[in-house]
């Protein structure tokens, strides 16, 4: 049964390596997105020391981590789903003795793993060669960063769930999609760190699941966070998994009634 | 004239070889192997004016590359292919106004709005007069009886109602020459019917040039005087459904419903010293097969001068198991003789 | 001649079947045009925070930048309108349709740009020149007579240099054997060519420049207007620039789909 499941990670990891302008594009790509950002970056910061808790050098950590972890989680299962609800597809897959849900979560599993080993770890040697990156050298803060950096991956899918479930009840859900992945890149802080934003936001964006994708996993890479604050940004991102489990769940049940209620 | 004018025409792809494993799909990522596959293997024919011919053959022996390559789709790898007397592939904005192509299993109807507005704007892309278009629109849609149909969106269609729409949107522009990729593939019987019906008129009354692809040995039956088979990108047979059928089918059968009980003995002894097989269908009725040479009234004579009959059925081999038959022994060596 | 006079005529078609499409599906359209807008708002909210954080992004103060990111509105919308091709590869190479495409007597980019226009994108390019009003107003810039003329021309220039670069992106599918996700990747680039191009390095300045050249969707045609900024050469360029990768896309395409036409499907 679980063997079943991991097949799915496999056969997407094997997929993606057959798309391989996919994967020439994209390391040239995810280049000069870091490098974008770490010139407009070093404009901002200009003569100024630190900026929001930054300082400049954290900054251009924090970008290429963020960038390569935004790799890493990234995935397209919204439109997948909403593909397949449209097209009807998801109703075969419903009857298949398997979880529809983890199966998509396995295969957004699997394109991680590939842009991880093929395009995060090449992508970050080249950017440490590149720009002024500092690695940390405490290996316990690697090991820490690689366990939120699952969670990063786990909640951004969770939401993409949600996001593509809406499929089943809305003629058309592209415009949600569409503003799901700026919001996203806007919020999680990819863009810029949550504490650049204003105090109110900031502490709003402290009561949403984005910071839990991108900010806390990089600021603890960076060494923004240290000792007692590392557990409680893991804790953070652990309460929004098991948080969005719920939504999911609620959603897929009254999907599925839907589905056999007026057969699609 | 000759409509459809095909010469030595071949066509090669490139396919990508995927190799095994994670290993291979690494080494994939960075050298790709290719194998050339020959769909079609330098077929001739043509096709005069006015004819149905069916174009047969297992799935992927090449027909829908032949067509794609008929309707200016796809590119030959070499040959010649003259349609209307237009080399489809070049030119082909100008020579695809002049055909009607119809494929099953793809709509060419915009899927939201009603059925009238896709005509229209068709009628527009297409630049077909006004005033033409309203007398074919009224006649097509009588003859194919839409009226109800027009205002609503393709999406709420049929898959019936829907092919008759799509038949109508490939002929709005009364091109010469239409081409049909499974027209019937998922239809009900009575649709079927009604559509070979209307292909029928068409031709007979536009004098319109049907090619046609199928599964359905009916649709032949019912509409082509000339059959192309195809397998592994040859053609092995080329000529008329009749000759077809003698060529291959084995014989005839008949089934006899009888008044009372019948053993096999006593049937085999109805037709003693005549070369004909018997099996039972059930407790009152049996089965005679007949050779293709010999008369059928022969054996129907002695049958029914000494037993009592109640229902005579004869069936003659169908499409489909003459197309199995020749797959069966034809190679194409053989279809070269065939066609000879 | 006659060849773009029936395009423009499918083109009166095609939107009217748009309309009669979209009547029915409303509560879309507007969800359409909010998200829209609130991409923009977004991009909007990202300068507004930086620039709490300092006063000028390499000597451009935030009423210039808000004032780029206006002008790039405007040719944004107005591609969006006309190229939305961001599931080409899906609908036509995957699905198939571009044989129903090709057995159609009219151009294959021209059918397959209007069967997907896409108006409500134009309200971006409204909202645009709104934004652009309102800084031009806050830098208390000049106006001259010639001023919305040479806007109109750098706009559709600019335009042009979108639909060539996505035009081309679009075809790739025809070259590569999947589906490619390189189009979200690229959307991401094209957020650079609206920043002052002086803050990038060589490398990427070139990128922007004459590779990808989304800086003439942004700083340089906007620059014209902007008297602290002014480089009446690049702004210049951005027609030029815009006709070149216009025909460099549509020769991409036109070579695409002879090899697709070679290799089916």
């Amino acid at each position: 049964m679980v063997s079943a499941y991991f097949d799915f990670v496999r056969i997407r990891f094997l997929t993606m390596l057959a798309y391989r302008v996919n994967y020439y594009s994209g390391i040239v790509i995810y280049a000069i997105n870091i490098g974008a950002y770490y010139f407009m970056w070093r404009a901002i910061y200009g003569d100024a020391e630190t900026l929001g808790g930054f300082t400049a050098a954290q900054m251009t950590t924090y970008i290429a981590v963020s960038w390569m972890a935004r790799a890493f989680y990234f995935n397209n299962l919204d439109r997948e789903i909403s593909n397949e609800i449209r097209d009807g597809s998801v109703a075969v897959q419903m009857m298949r003795p398997i979880s529809y849900l983890l199966v998509k979560m396995m295969q957004g599993f699997g394109e991680g793993i590939f842009r991880m080993l093929m395009l995060m770890v090449p992508g970050m040697i080249v950017a440490v060669l590149l720009f002024p990156v500092s690695l940390p050298t405490d290996p316990m803060r690697w090991v820490v960063f690689f366990v939120m950096l699952w969670f990063s991956f786990l909640i951004n899918s969770q939401l993409n769930l949600l996001t593509g479930l809406f499929a089943f009840f809305v003629e058309n859900n592209e415009g949600l999609m569409r503003m799901k992945r700026v919001l996203i890149d806007l919020l999680s802080g990819v863009l810029l760190p949550i504490t650049f934003f204003p105090g109110w936001a900031k502490t709003l964006l402290e009561w949403l699941p984005f910071q839990a994708i991108t900010y806390l996993p990089s600021s603890v890479f960076t060494g923004r966070l240290n000792g007692e604050e590392v557990w409680n940004a893991l804790y953070v991102q652990i309460a929004w998994f098991l948080v969005l489990i719920v939504p999911i769940l609620l959603m897929w049940r009254s999907a599925r009634k839907r589905l056999f209620v007026q057969g699609g | 004239m000759l409509a459809i004018d095909v010469n030595r025409l071949r066509k090669q792809f490139k396919v990508q070889k995927n190799r095994e494993g994670l290993k291979g799909a690494v080494l994939d990522l960075f050298k790709r192997e290719h194998t050339l596959v020959t769909a079609v293997k330098d077929i001739s024919f043509q096709i005069p004016q006015g004819e149905i011919c069916g174009y047969i053959g297992e799935n992927g022996a090449g027909k829908s590359t032949t067509i794609k390559m008929l309707t200016g789709i796809l590119v030959p790898t070499s040959g010649q292919i003259h349609v209307n007397g237009f080399v489809p592939h070049k030119d082909r904005e100008r020579f695809v106004k002049e055909i009607g192509v119809v494929f099953g299993q793809r709509s060419q109807l915009w899927w939201d709005i009603g059925v009238i507005e896709s005509f229209r704007l068709l009628r527009k892309v297409y630049r077909v007069d006004e005033t033409d278009f309203k007398r074919r629109l009224d006649e097509l849609i009588e003859t194919l009886d839409l009226g109800d149909l027009l205002n609503r969106p393709v999406r709420k269609l049929s898959l019936g109602q829907r092919m008759r729409c799509e038949l109508v949107a490939a002929l709005l522009h009364q091109p010469s020459i239409l081409f049909l990729d499974e027209p019937t593939i998922g239809l009900d019987i009575i649709v079927k019917t009604q559509i070979r019906d209307f292909l029928k008129k068409i031709n007979r009354e536009h004098g319109t040039t049907i090619l046609l692809t199928t599964h359905d040995l009916q649709d032949i039956d019912a509409l082509c005087s000339r059959v192309i088979m195809l397998d592994d990108g040859h053609i092995i047979y080329d000529g008329g459904l009749n000759e077809l059928k003698d060529r291959w089918s084995k014989g005839r059968e008949i089934v006899f419903q009888f008044t009372d009980a019948v053993s096999l003995d006593r049937v085999n002894s109805l037709t003693a010293g005549l070369d004909v097989r018997w099996t039972k269908e059930n407790e009152m009725a049996a089965k005679v097969w007949i050779p293709r040479e010999m008369n059928v009234s022969d054996v129907l004579a002695r049958v029914v001068s000494s037993a009592e009959i109640s229902d005579i059925k004869i069936l003659e081999t169908n499409t489909d198991e003459i197309v199995r038959e020749i797959y069966r022994t034809g190679s194409p060596e053989a279809g070269e003789g065939i066609r000879g | 001649m006659t060849k773009i006079l029936f395009s423009l005529s499918l083109f009166r078609e095609y939107i009217a079947n748009y309309i009669k499409t979209k009547l029915t599906y409303r509560a879309d359209f507007w969800v359409e045009v909010a998200s829209d807008l609130l991409f923009s708002a977004m991009n909007l909210i990202f300068i507004f925070v930086v620039f709490q954080h300092t006063p000028s992004l390499g000597d451009w103060s935030e009423a210039e930048v808000v004032f780029v990111y206006g002008y790039f509105m405007i040719p944004y919308g107005l591609f969006s309108t006309f190229s939305n091709l961001w599931n080409f590869s899906e609908r036509y190479i995957v699905k198939g349709e571009m044989d129903r495409i090709l057995t159609r007597p009219a151009g294959s980019l021209t059918q397959v740009m209007l069967e997907n226009v896409d108006p409500p994108s134009l309200i971006g390019s409204l909202v645009g020149l709104g934004i652009m009003a309102t800084a031009w107003w806050r830098l208390g810039l000049s106006f001259d007579w010639y001023d919305p003329f040479v806007l109109i021309v750098l706009a559709l220039g600019s335009t042009l240099v979108y639909l060539g670069i996505y035009t081309a992106i679009a075809a790739l599918s025809f070259y590569s054997d999947a589906p490619t996700g390189i189009t979200p990747l690229i959307y991401n680039i094209q957020n650079y060519g609206r920043y002052p191009i002086q803050i990038y390095n060589k490398t990427i300045r070139f990128l922007l420049t004459w590779l990808l050249p989304f800086a003439f969707v942004g700083v340089y045609p906007a620059s014209f207007f902007l008297e602290e900024h002014r480089d009446p050469l690049m702004a210049w360029l951005t027609p030029a620039v815009g006709l070149v990768v216009g025909a460099i896309g549509l020769g991409v395409w036109t070579h695409g789909v002879k090899r697709y036409r070679g290799a089916g499907s």
